[in-house]
């Protein structure tokens, strides 16, 4: 039974042909869109989207490099800034230490010569 | 067994060379392809979607479609799977969309059997009512086992699935296939009985 069941089943489906009409269409179809421009354009750049991404990747690579790079060199110039404002500071701040040091040092002359003029010494 | 894959196509010599001048832009070599192989994707694609005009549409876009891709095609072995692939999985699209909306019935009028050898009409009756109930990879599974003469690794190979999911394809559906063809035979009128 199951090999009379398959041999019959090969037998019906053995391919059959479209109509003569249709293959005639589907022949005059083909060979003419073979022909069209868009598809002449096609085949002379067999590989569009291949090509496509040969160019925009290295394009995408040298973007993210100069932006990395812009970045690293506005980091730096940041940090240069930060460094010579932190400088200036501590600049002002010994400059500050000093004068208070003269004004205290001042201050505490006057105050030993009224000290010596109320005692008579 | 017979090779239907073998009757379907042109003997070796010739398709690669034909391939070659088609990729070429020759648009004879071309023509001699779609003549090579329009019964095996028309029969596919007619058995696939049970109606002639659908079969027809989809043999037309797998040709243009691979007119547009020749240059991706390396052999006739290659030409071969490729035109069954797209074929066999543009039918299952279509079947599977089409049954979204409804059912439509397989075409009487379509000859879809091979009247070749005078064959069996009830049996080919029987099949047509079968095949319009399986579902659509299985009946892909069906069509390249018993009218391309591919073994389960070559269907597996056409369809994307799993050689098991293939065996297994085919012993049910033979399985289902006797269940009804013993059905219509206990059915039939004593005097058609033979």
């Amino acid at each position: 039974m199951s090999e009379n069941l398959e041999s019959k089943l090969q037998d019906a489906l053995r391919p059959v042909a479209p109509s003569d009409e249709f293959s005639r269409a589907l022949l005059k179809r083909v060979t003419a869109t073979r022909h069209s421009p868009a598809h002449l354009e096609r085949a002379g750049r067999p590989w569009p989207r291949a090509a496509a991404w040969w160019v925009a990747a290295p394009f995408a690579a040298s973007v993210l490099i100069a932006f990395g790079v812009q970045h690293h060199l506005q980091a730096e110039r940041e940090r240069a800034l930060g460094m010579q404002a932190r400088h200036q500071v501590i600049e002002a701040l010994h400059v500050t230490s000093q004068k208070l040091d003269l004004a205290y040092q001042a201050v505490r002359t006057q105050s030993s010569a009224f000290v010596e003029a109320d005692t008579g010494v | 067994m017979r090779s239907t894959a073998a009757l379907n196509e042109p003997g070796p010599v010739g398709i690669d060379e034909q391939l070659a001048a088609a990729r070429a832009g020759e648009s004879s070599a071309i023509g001699a392809l779609v003549v090579a192989y329009q019964r095996t994707v028309y029969s596919l694609a007619l058995r696939m979607l049970g109606a002639r005009d659908l079969a027809e549409d989809l043999t037309q876009d797998v040709f243009m479609l691979l007119s547009e891709n020749l240059h991706r095609i390396e052999s006739k072995e290659h030409l071969a799977l490729w035109l069954r692939k797209v074929t066999a999985h543009r039918a299952i699209d279509r079947l599977r969309r089409r049954s979204r909306f409804a059912m439509t019935p397989l075409d009487e009028e379509a000859q879809m059997f091979s009247t070749v050898d005078d064959g069996d009409p009830l049996f080919q009756r029987q099949l047509q009512l079968v095949l319009s109930e399986l579902t659509p990879p299985a009946r892909a599974v069906l069509l390249l086992r018993y009218q391309e003469d591919l073994d389960p690794a070559q269907i597996a190979q056409t369809l994307d699935m799993p050689v098991n999911t293939v065996k297994s394809h085919l012993k049910r559906s033979l399985e289902y296939m006797r269940r009804a063809f013993v059905g219509a035979a206990e059915n039939r009128p004593q005097g058609n009985s033979s």
